[in-house]
């Protein structure tokens, strides 16, 4: 297919990323497959082969070999696309610490699918939340279009001069991953002003240059150093994301920010969410306002850095608040609600009721009634959390599964 | 919002036909979503896709529980409970099969709350691209033509642009696009109104887990050849048949059968588990006799 300016035209999410790199005029893609990011490197491969795409391609033996290949890549002065999912992130976990370390700019892509076990294909948190101490920069995506763009944006944040960090765009599986809406193609000639072709701002692995960036220190205070140094820097990005997107936005016309305020002004009830169910949140919201309820969304894009000011402003005066969490830490709950309550916590203007809901497990839907049922809960005393989207329907299909599985049994034990 | 929910099986085009289906709505102006549910599935499996239209933007995802439209490539699937192909459907959903079965037989036979829309599409696929069971294009028409809100010049270059993609070339398109005239041409429309479900809804009916002991707690499975359960039988397009009179009895097809369904009997013949047999014709292929016939599965009742 031919770049066309500026053309509107049917992507899946993963055919967006795949279009991300394209025209980011990546270098170097190292790549594994896995279920459901598959046709992401799949498509990336076919275009290097008809040569749309320059550079190189390699198929590796591993995520963890992917991960330490892009990264060693990214430290040799090009530009790096790499993606993965669930199992294979967990796989490649080690590198992925390890080339953060590095400070070096490169993009990933992870498209969420729920961990084993049980095993499934089906998107939730808790594969990308294992990245969160990582201190990789995060960005969730709802929307084809945001996948995309946040692609060319994260190029620009990871290579910013002040930040030299790897950064990860998330997409759900299944409900973007393999879902194809409209989105806007921008022109590559646009995308190149924006994202110019990669100069490394810092030293590079060059013949006859000799130099290290995988270091071993001894003595903690020297450990601490380059971490806190990472901790200053990643915290930066919250800065630095806000004078990129302003400035994607004034050329491409669409505008991000760290969260997206969705009929929050006069909000009653606020549903936090994230990535692809979001739209699911939205339409909740439309139909309540509709019946007269005052519903909002607060959508977060940024995860890490985790705009805790931004949160707190956004989600100010605001009475009620469900944060629905797309993940399970199992013996403590979800896992961003902690940290919304961080951000609100010395406030004054804080909400009264924030409540920790847990939904959407292994891609378990969450419908409209789930969000009258939060609503419900917001309306009670504040009292056991989390509240678990699971009802009825679901217990009785697991009656059935489990039937099938051979129960109820006498457990035979040794 | 229309809602359309497509049914078939792995290999027969139905996530291309949702595509197409979805580029044409996007094509005519309508904010357009199509999406295929599949998961460690092949070739035969029943597979569903679904594509939403609307004069606004779509703010929904995943799979379609009420759909206005069913598009039903593969008749047998009706007959398979776990294919769910009028769930969620009643008295006002729109439901076409490809069959050779009139619609008042189709519905008595299989028990529809309505008349469903009935074409041989496979028939016309047969004359045009002489693949009777590829429905991704003519499928595409039938739910171009059923909304009624599809021009036919949409639908052709909807085809074009997804057949396009350097995976036909330009006399395969051409018959393509003749086939979708003439389905275009055959089937029905239907001026389908565009519903916001404003409807009130309730809320869920959430339950609270108890903690239970980790034998009820941990994903055990006990059951032993729970596969036997699960019949693929009807996944099969084409169908493995013996011929007796010229095997040998080498049980060379017992041996490379992948599914173990084929077993040898008392006097070392070997005998196919049609229940279970998902019709990869692996033993055709390696029978070094030549005596195992393939026939087209035909239609679950005649």
């Amino acid at each position: 297919m031919e770049l066309t300016r500026n053309k509107q035209i049917m992507l899946t999410g993963n055919k967006a990323a795949a279009w991300g790199a394209r025209l980011a005029g990546v270098d170097y893609v190292p790549a594994f497959p896995i279920t459901p990011q598959t046709e992401i490197v799949e498509t990336l491969a076919q275009w290097f082969a008809d040569g749309h795409m320059h550079g190189k391609y390699t198929n590796m033996d591993s995520e963890h070999s992917m991960f330490m290949a892009a990264g060693a890549a990214a430290a040799s002065g090009v530009r790096v696309f790499t993606a993965s999912s669930s199992q294979g992130i967990l796989y490649g976990l080690e590198a992925l610490h390890t080339i953060a370390g590095w400070r070096v700019p490169l993009v990933l892509v992870n498209v969420s699918r729920a961990l084993a076990t049980p095993i499934t294909l089906e998107p939730d948190h808790n594969d990308v939340l294992s990245l969160r101490d990582t201190g990789i920069i995060q960005l969730h995506a709802e929307t084809a279009q945001e996948v995309l763009d946040y692609i060319l944006m994260a190029y620009r944040i990871a290579e910013d001069p002040e930040v030299c960090l790897p950064v990860l765009v998330n997409l759900d599986g299944f409900y973007l991953s393999f879902t194809r809406e409209p989105v806007v193609l921008p022109d590559e000639a646009e995308v190149r002003e924006f994202l110019p072709l990669f100069k490394p701002s810092q030293p590079v692995f060059q013949a006859s240059e000799p130099m290290a960036r995988a270091s071993a220190v001894f003595g903690g205070g020297n450990y601490s150093y380059f971490k806190i140094q990472h901790h200053l820097a990643a915290q930066n990005v919250v800065n630095v994301y806000q004078k990129i997107t302003q400035e994607f936005g004034e050329r491409f016309g669409r505008f991000y920010d760290a969260v997206e305020r969705y009929r929050l002004d006069d909000a009653e009830y606020v549903f936090v969410m994230s990535n692809s169910f979001a739209t699911k949140g939205k339409a909740a919201v439309q139909h309540l306002r509709k019946n007269g309820i005052k519903a909002g969304l607060l959508k977060l894009s940024l995860l890490r850095p985790f705009p805790s000011q931004i949160i707190a402003d956004a989600l100010a005066h605001r009475p009620k608040v469900a944060v629905i969490d797309q993940n399970l830490a199992p013996g403590m709950g979800g896992i961003l609600y902690p940290e919304i309550l961080k951000a609100v916590y010395r406030r004054e203007d804080r909400p009264q009721h924030l409540l920790s809901v847990i939904g959407g497990l292994g891609g378990r839907d969450i419908q409209e009634g789930d969000f009258i049922s939060i609503l419900q809960r917001l309306d009670e005393a504040p009292g056991d959390d989390p509240l678990f989207l699971f009802d009825e329907k679901d217990l009785k299909q697991f009656d059935q599964l489990r039937q099938i599985a051979g129960f109820p049994r006498e457990a035979r034990i040794p | 919002m229309l809602r359309i929910r497509l049914h078939g099986r792995g290999g027969q085009g139905i996530k291309t036909a949702s595509q197409i289906l979805g580029t044409a709505a996007h094509l005519a102006g309508y904010q357009a979503q199509d999406f295929p549910l599949y998961g460690a599935e092949r070739r035969g499996a029943p597979i569903a896709a679904y594509a939403r239209f609307s004069k606004n933007i779509v703010l929904e995802r995943g799979p379609i529980a009420q759909p206005d439209i069913v598009l039903i490539g593969d008749e047998t699937l009706l007959s398979d409970p776990m294919a769910a192909v009028t769930q969620g459907t009643d008295a006002s959903t729109l439901i076409f099969i490809n069959s050779r079965h009139t619609s008042h037989d189709l519905k008595q036979h299989y028990q529809l709350e309505s008349l469903p829309v009935q074409l041989d599409i496979s028939e016309l696929c047969q004359k045009y691209i002489q693949k009777p069971m590829i429905l991704s294009t003519a499928l595409a028409a039938v739910g171009a033509r059923l909304m009624g809100r599809i021009d036919l010049h949409h639908l052709l270059q909807a085809i074009r642009e997804e057949l396009g993609q350097g995976r036909l070339g330009p006399e395969k398109i051409a018959a393509n696009l003749k086939l979708a005239e003439e389905v275009f041409q055959k089937a029905p429309s239907f001026d389908l109104e565009f519903s916001e479900s404003d409807a009130g809804f309730s809320a869920s009916r959430l339950v609270t887990l108890e903690r239970r002991p980790p034998v009820d707690s941990a994903p055990l499975i006990f059951a032993t050849g729970n596969m036997a359960l699960r019949k693929t039988g009807n996944w099969r397009t084409h169908r493995p048949v013996i011929n007796y009179e010229e095997c040998n009895g080498c049980a060379i097809c017992y041996a490379r059968c992948p599914e173990g369904d084929i077993r040898m009997d008392t006097n070392d013949k070997p005998v196919i588990d049609y229940d279970h047999c998902k019709g990869c014709l692996i033993c055709a292929t390696e029978c070094p006799k030549h005596a195992i016939e393939i026939l087209r599965e035909v239609e679950s009742w005649n």
